[in-house]
C-alpha cells in the first residue's frame, strides 16, 4: 500500500514536472537573468524560471525546470544547486543543475526571495522581501519560516517591545509587517552579513539565529556587501551609494556621484574593486579606497567622485545584477541576459 | 448584324456634323469634370478590407492605428546636439510643428516639451523634473551640460535622442478632423505644410531635418505621381512621331491622336462623375486607354488608306472602313475588357477600381476611335501625292514581311520552338522563386533613393526605432489589465514571439508593467515581474497612459507589438505562422489574440490576399482568353497557337520579376492580367486572317505571309505604341510605377514578338499536313 502510494506520488511529480517544463527558448541567453554562481560549473537563473548552466563559461544551456516563476537567486555548493525566487519558490538540483525539483512554493505569501545561501549541504537560509526568512536544516527537504526582530533598528525594536507588552497577540503580525526587504546574504570571515532596505546592515555569528544590526546614518537600500581587504567592509546600493568601514570604525562614504543603483561588488582583484549596477554601470575603485565622512545634507549638484574612481557603461546599458569570474571569463547577468564583460 | 451596321452607318454618316457636335459637347462637359479630378491617395482601397487581419485593424484603428503620427528628426552636422545653434533650431522646429494645421497640439513631444521629464529613484520614492528646465539658456555651457545629464536620467536616448547624440526627435500625432473646417484632415496639405514650414525653414548646412510618417509619405507619393503629366506628354510626342512615320500624313497623324486624347478625357471625366479619384496606381489607366486608342486608330487609318489607294474618296473610304472595323475592332476591345474584368475577383479596392476604370476607358474607345475617328476622317481631302507615297510603302514592307514569314519554315521554326521551350523551362524555374510582397526596406511605394526613404533609413539607423512592426491585438474583457492571469498570458505569449527569428524586439502593456513594477521598488530588477495582486498591478498600469498605444480606455484591448527586422514576405509569414501556433496555448473564450495591426499587419493581410488571388486570376484570365479564341476560331489548334505563346510570356514575366527583385504586390498583380488581356489581340489579328486562308486551302507559310501583309504593320505598330505608352513609367520616382512600367513594357513587346515569331513556328507543327513542301 505504502509503496503504491509512493509510486503514485513519484509518478505525479514526474508528470507535473514534465507538464510545466520551461519552453526551450532560442534567445534565452538574452532574457532577464538575475543571479549567477559557480563551482566547477556555472548556473544563472532569471525570468520565467529560466536556469542556464555552462561548463566552460561560454556556451549556456537552458535546463528543464518545473516552474515558470521568476528566479532571483542561486547558490552552488559542490554539485548541489539551490535557486530561489518569486512566489516564495525554492528549487534544488543535486546534479549540477541538470534536473530540478521544487522544494518549496508559496505563492499565497505574495513575497519573493532575493537571496539564498547554504553553510553546508544541510544548513541554509533564504531571505527576501518584507522580511521573508526561511531556514532548512535538512538540505532543503523542509523549510521553516523565521522572524527576527533583532534585525530591526533600535527604534523599531523598542516599538515592538511596546506592542508585545500591550497586545502580545499582534506582536508577530506587527513584526512581519515592519520587517524590511532583505536583499543579500554574504558569509564573510565566518560572519553572516545581511543587507537590505532602508539602511539595513546586520551581522550574525550563529548562521542567522540571532542578529546584530549595525548603525547606519544613511537610510537608503543596500544591494551588496563585501570584504575588500583584511579589515575593510564595503556596502553598495541605491543611487550609487558606496560605504566602507575600516577596522570596525565609523562608516565612511565613497562618493561616486552616480544616480543608479549599484547591485554587485567584485573583489577578486587586489588593486581595484569593481562595482556593477543599473543602466549597465561598471565602476572601478582603486585601492586604497578614498572615502569621506558621510554628509546627508550635501547638495546633489556639487559632487566630486572619490580619487581612483572611474566608471563606464555597457553598450546596451542593461542593468547588471551580478557578475562572477569563471574559467577566464567575467560573466555578468543582466536585464538583457548573459554578457561577457571585458576583463581588460 | 450587317443590317445593323448599315443602319448605324447611315445614321452616323448622314448626320456627320451633328455627331461631331455631340462629341464636342460631351468632351467639353467631361473635360470640365476631369479638371475637377482630385488626387485620391486613400489608404483603405490599397488594402484587402475584408481580410480578417484588416477587420481587426479597422476595429481598433481609432486606438492603435498609429498611422497618423509624424516623426521629425533634427540632426546636427557635427554629430553633437549639445550646442546653442542646434538647441535653438530644435525649439523652433518644435514650435513650427505645433502650429502646423491638423497637428494635435497636446501631442507634440520633444526635449522642449513640458511632458519630457526625468524620474529618478531616490531614498523613499521618486524625484524628477523637466529635461529642459524652464530657465534654460542655450548660450550657457552649464545649461547644455545639465540637459545632457537629464537626458540620460530620462532614458530617452534611442527614442527622443539619437543613440549617437547627433539628432533629436520632435514627434506629434495628427487629428482625424481638420480643426478649421471640421472635415477630415487633408493629408496632402499636411505633407506640404511639413515640407515648407518644418523642413524648408530650418534646414541648412549645420542642421538637417528628416520627416517621416504616413501623411508625409502620402504627400511624397502624390508629388511623385504628378510627374506622370510629363510622362504622358513624352508618350504622346513619341507616339505622334511613330504615327507620322506610319501614315506619312499630318492630318492622319493628328486625328487618331486627337480621338485617343478625347477617349482619355472622357475616361477621366467619367471617373469624377462616378465619384472616383485618381490615385497613383490608376494613373496607369489613361496611358493604357491612350495607347489602345492609338493602336485601334492606326488600324482605322490603315483601312482608310487602302480604300483611298483603291480609288475611293475620303468620305466613302471612311464609311467603308467604319463598316469593316466596327465588329472586329469592337470584339478586340471587348476582349481587352474581359482581361480587365478578371481583376474584379481580387478583393482589394484599388485593383477593382483599376478593373472598372480600365474597362470604362476601353468602352469609351469604341465610341471615339470606331465612330468619331472615321467621321472626322470623312472630312479629309486626300490628294494623289498621298496615294503614291502609300504605294511605295506597301512595296517596301512586302520584302520585310517575306523575311519574317520564314519563321514558319521548317528549320527556323524548329529552332524557334527549341529556344521557346528552353526559355519556358528556364522561366518556369525562375518564376517559382518569385517573391510575394515588398522586398525592399523603407516605404515600398517610393524608390530607395527617395528623400523619404533616406530619412526613414536615417531614423531607423540612428534611433532604436523601426517602422516595421506588427501588432497582435489582445481582445478581452474590460479592466482585464489588472488581472494577473491575462497579463501573464500576454507576457508568456510575447516571450515566445520574441524568440521567433526575424523579431527584433517586442513590447506590450505586460512588459511595460514589469518595468514599472521594478521602478516602484527602487528600480530593483529583481522586482521586474507582474505582481499577482490586483492592486499592485493596477498601480503599475496607472503609470502607462493610453497615449502609449498599449491599451485602450478600459484596457479591454491591448496590442502586443512585435518589431521586425524587415518586412520581407518570408519574415512576415514566419511571424504570422508563429502567432497562430503560440496563441492556441493562451486563448480562452474571454481572451483572443487577434491578427493584426501595425504597418506589417497590413502587409501580412495584403500579401495573403495577393498570393491567394494570383492563382484564380491567372485561371480566369486564361480561361476567358481560351473561350474567346474558341468562339472566334472554332478550332483547338488555332486557340493553342494563340494561347501557348501568351502563357510562355506570362511565365517569363514572372521570371523577370524574380530576376529584377520585383515582388508580387497589389500593383504588380494586375500586370499579368492586363498584359494577357491586351496581348491576346496580336495573336487574334494574325490568326483571324491565317485561319481564313487555311480554311481556303492555303499552306501555313502562305497564310502567314498574307496575314503579315494585311495585319503585320498594325500588329508591330500596336505593340510598339503600347510599349512606348508605359515605358516612360520606368523613370517614375514611384517604385511601383517603375515596376509596373517595366513589366507592362515587357509583356506588350514580348507578346508581340510571340505573336509574330512563335505563333507561326507553332502553327507549322500544329498544321503538319498543311505545310509548303519546299519550306
Amino acid at each position: 500500500m505504502k509503496s503504491t502510494l509512493m509510486a503514485i506520488l513519484v509518478l505525479s511529480a514526474v508528470f507535473s514536472a514534465q507538464a510545466q517544463e520551461a519552453y526551450q527558448a532560442p534567445r534565452v541567453t538574452e532574457s532577464l537573468l538575475l543571479d549567477i554562481d559557480h563551482s566547477d560549473f556555472v548556473v544563472a537563473v532569471g525570468e520565467r524560471g529560466h536556469i542556464l548552466t555552462s561548463t566552460d563559461g561560454e556556451v549556456f544551456n537552458q535546463q528543464a525546470v518545473p516552474t515558470t516563476t521568476t528566479l532571483t537567486a542561486v547558490t552552488v555548493l559542490g554539485d548541489k544547486v539551490w535557486a530561489a525566487g518569486h512566489d516564495a519558490t525554492i528549487l534544488y538540483s543535486a546534479d549540477k543543475g541538470k534536473t530540478w525539483v521544487v522544494q518549496m512554493a508559496k505563492p499565497e505569501l505574495e513575497k519573493p526571495f532575493f537571496d539564498i545561501t547554504f553553510f553546508n549541504a544541510q544548513q541554509g537560509i533564504a531571505v527576501g522581501a518584507y522580511g521573508l526568512f526561511f531556514r532548512t536544516n535538512d538540505g532543503g527537504s523542509t523549510w521553516k519560516q523565521e522572524l527576527h526582530a533583532s534585525i530591526l533598528s533600535a527604534m523599531d525594536q523598542e516599538y515592538l517591545e511596546e506592542v508585545k507588552q500591550d497586545s502580545p497577540e499582534y506582536y508577530e503580525e506587527e513584526l512581519s509587517l515592519i520587517l524590511p526587504h532583505f536583499n543579500k546574504l554574504r558569509v564573510i570571515n565566518d560572519k553572516l552579513y545581511l543587507v537590505g532596505e532602508a539602511g539595513l546592515v546586520a551581522t550574525s555569528d550563529n548562521m542567522g539565529a540571532s542578529w546584530q544590526r549595525l548603525e547606519m546614518e544613511y537610510q537608503g537600500s543596500f544591494q551588496d556587501v563585501a570584504l575588500i581587504n583584511d579589515s575593510t567592509i564595503m556596502l553598495a546600493g541605491l543611487r550609487g551609494n558606496v560605504f566602507v568601514q575600516r577596522n570596525n570604525e565609523a562608516w565612511e562614504q565613497v562618493p561616486t556621484c552616480l544616480s543608479g543603483t549599484l547591485n554587485s561588488i567584485l573583489t577578486d582583484n587586489s588593486d581595484a574593486i569593481k562595482l556593477y549596477g543599473n543602466n549597465g554601470m561598471m565602476v572601478t575603485l582603486e585601492q586604497p579606497i578614498d572615502a569621506v565622512i558621510y554628509d546627508p545634507w550635501a547638495a546633489p549638484g556639487q559632487c566630486t567622485p572619490a580619487n581612483g574612481f572611474s566608471a563606464q557603461q555597457t553598450k546596451d546599458k542593461a542593468s547588471i545584477v551580478n557578475v562572477t569570474r569563471f574559467n577566464g571569463h567575467l560573466i555578468a547577468v543582466t536585464a538583457n541576459g548573459i554578457q561577457q564583460l571585458e576583463t581588460e | 448584324m450587317a443590317s445593323f451596321t448599315t443602319l448605324l452607318e447611315r445614321l452616323i454618316f448622314g448626320y456627320r456634323k451633328v455627331v461631331v457636335a455631340l462629341f464636342a459637347l460631351v468632351t467639353l462637359y467631361l473635360g470640365f469634370q476631369a479638371s475637377m479630378m482630385h488626387l485620391d491617395a486613400g489608404f483603405e482601397k490599397n488594402v484587402p478590407l475584408n481580410h480578417p487581419y484588416m477587420k481587426t485593424y479597422m476595429d481598433h484603428r481609432e486606438d492603435f492605428g498609429g498611422a497618423n503620427s509624424v516623426l521629425v528628426s533634427v540632426c546636427d552636422a557635427n554629430g553633437n546636439i549639445y550646442n546653442q545653434q542646434f538647441m535653438d533650431t530644435l525649439q523652433q522646429v518644435h514650435d513650427a510643428l505645433f502650429f502646423v494645421n491638423g497637428v494635435d497640439r497636446s501631442s507634440v513631444t520633444s526635449l522642449f516639451a513640458a511632458s519630457t521629464r526625468f524620474t529618478e529613484i531616490v531614498e523613499g520614492g521618486f524625484s524628477g523634473g523637466p529635461v529642459i528646465p524652464a530657465d534654460f539658456d542655450s548660450s550657457r555651457q552649464a545649461a547644455l551640460d545639465q540637459v545632457a545629464v537629464n537626458v540620460e536620467k530620462a532614458r530617452i536616448v534611442g527614442r527622443q535622442v539619437a543613440n549617437d547624440y547627433s539628432c533629436a526627435m520632435v514627434t506629434a500625432r495628427l487629428l482625424n478632423l481638420d480643426p478649421k473646417t471640421g472635415e477630415s484632415l487633408d493629408m496632402l496639405q499636411v505633407a506640404s505644410d511639413l515640407e515648407s514650414d518644418v523642413r524648408a525653414k530650418f534646414e541648412n548646412d549645420s542642421v538637417s531635418v528628416h520627416i517621416i510618417g504616413f501623411s508625409k509619405m502620402i504627400g511624397d507619393v502624390a508629388n511623385g505621381a504628378k510627374d506622370v503629366v510629363l510622362f504622358f506628354a513624352i508618350a504622346l510626342a513619341i507616339t505622334a512621331v511613330m504615327v507620322f512615320f506610319f501614315s506619312r500624313n499630318i492630318m492622319m497623324t493628328i486625328l487618331p491622336l486627337v480621338c485617343s486624347v478625347v477617349a482619355v478625357v472622357w475616361q477621366l471625366g467619367l471617373l469624377t462623375v462616378l465619384g472616383f479619384g485618381l490615385d497613383p496606381m490608376s494613373i496607369l489607366v489613361p496611358f493604357l486607354v491612350f495607347a489602345i486608342g492609338v493602336s485601334h486608330g492606326v488600324q482605322m487609318i490603315n483601312a482608310v488608306e487602302k480604300k483611298v489607294v483603291a480609288g475611293m474618296g475620303a468620305q466613302h473610304a471612311a464609311m467603308s472602313a467604319f463598316r469593316a472595323l466596327l465588329v472586329p475592332g469592337g470584339v478586340a476591345l471587348l476582349s481587352d475588357t474581359v482581361g480587365f474584368m478578371t481583376l474584379l475577383v481580387i478583393d482589394i479596392g484599388i485593383i477593382r477600381e483599376l478593373a472598372i476604370t480600365a474597362s470604362l476607358g476601353v468602352a469609351v474607345i469604341i465610341l471615339t476611335n470606331l465612330i468619331l475617328l472615321p467621321v472626322l476622317m470623312s472630312f479629309l481631302s486626300l490628294n494623289d501625292n498621298y496615294v503614291k507615297q502609300f504605294n511605295k510603302k506597301e512595296q517596301r514592307n512586302s520584302a520585310f514581311w517575306k523575311a519574317i514569314a520564314s519563321c514558319a519554315n521548317k528549320k527556323p521554326a524548329t529552332i524557334i520552338m527549341l529556344v521557346t521551350v528552353g526559355l519556358f523551362i528556364f522561366g518556369w524555374f525562375q518564376s517559382q522563386q518569385m517573391k510575394i510582397g515588398d522586398l525592399h526596406a523603407g516605404a515600398p511605394s517610393l524608390q530607395e533613393s527617395s528623400r523619404y526613404n533616406q530619412d526613414t533609413f536615417l531614423i531607423t539607423d540612428k534611433y532604436s526605432l523601426t517602422v516595421d512592426y506588427l501588432s497582435v491585438v489582445v481582445e478581452t474583457s474590460p479592466e482585464a489589465c489588472t488581472s494577473y492571469g491575462v497579463m501573464r498570458a500576454m507576457d508568456d505569449f510575447q516571450w515566445k514571439m520574441a524568440n521567433v527569428e526575424g523579431i527584433q524586439s517586442t513590447v506590450s502593456l505586460a512588459s511595460v508593467a514589469k518595468n514599472v513594477n521594478a521602478g516602484f521598488n527602487e528600480g530593483n530588477v529583481k522586482w521586474q515581474v507582474l505582481p499577482r495582486s490586483n492592486q499592485m498591478l493596477a498601480q503599475d498600469i496607472s503609470m502607462v497612459p493610453t497615449s502609449s498605444g498599449l491599451l485602450n480606455g478600459d484596457c479591454s484591448v491591448m496590442p502586443i507589438i512585435l518589431f521586425m527586422e524587415d518586412h520581407k514576405a518570408e519574415t512576415i509569414s514566419r511571424v504570422v505562422t508563429a502567432v497562430k501556433t503560440f496563441r492556441k496555448e493562451y486563448e480562452t473564450d474571454d481572451m483572443q489574440f487577434k491578427l493584426a495591426s501595425g504597418p506589417v499587419g497590413v502587409m501580412a493581410a495584403t500579401n495573403e490576399a495577393v498570393e491567394s488571388a494570383q492563382g484564380p486570376m491567372m485561371l480566369y484570365v486564361f480561361g476567358a482568353v481560351i473561350i474567346l479564341c474558341l468562339i472566334s476560331f472554332r478550332s483547338v489548334r488555332a486557340t493553342l497557337s494563340v494561347v501557348l505563346p501568351l502563357y510562355v510570356v506570362s511565365v517569363l514575366a514572372q521570371a523577370l520579376m524574380t530576376y529584377l527583385q520585383i515582388g508580387l504586390t497589389v500593383s504588380t498583380l494586375p500586370v499579368i492580367a492586363l498584359g494577357v488581356g491586351i496581348g491576346v489581340d496580336y495573336g487574334i489579328y494574325i490568326l483571324s486572317t491565317m485561319s481564313h486562308k487555311l480554311k481556303a486551302g492555303a499552306t501555313v507559310q502562305q497564310a502567314y505571309l498574307d496575314a503579315l501583309k494585311e495585319r503585320g504593320s498594325a500588329v508591330l505598330f500596336t505593340g510598339i505604341t503600347l510599349a512606348v505608352g508605359v515605358s516612360t513609367w520606368v523613370f517614375s520616382s514611384l517604385k511601383f510605377q517603375m515596376d509596373m512600367g517595366i513589366l507592362l513594357t515587357f509583356m506588350f513587346l514580348v507578346n508581340m514578338l510571340g505573336a509574330i515569331i512563335v505563333l507561326p513556328a507553332l502553327s507549322r507543327f500544329l498544321w503538319l499536313s498543311k505545310n509548303d513542301p519546299d519550306a
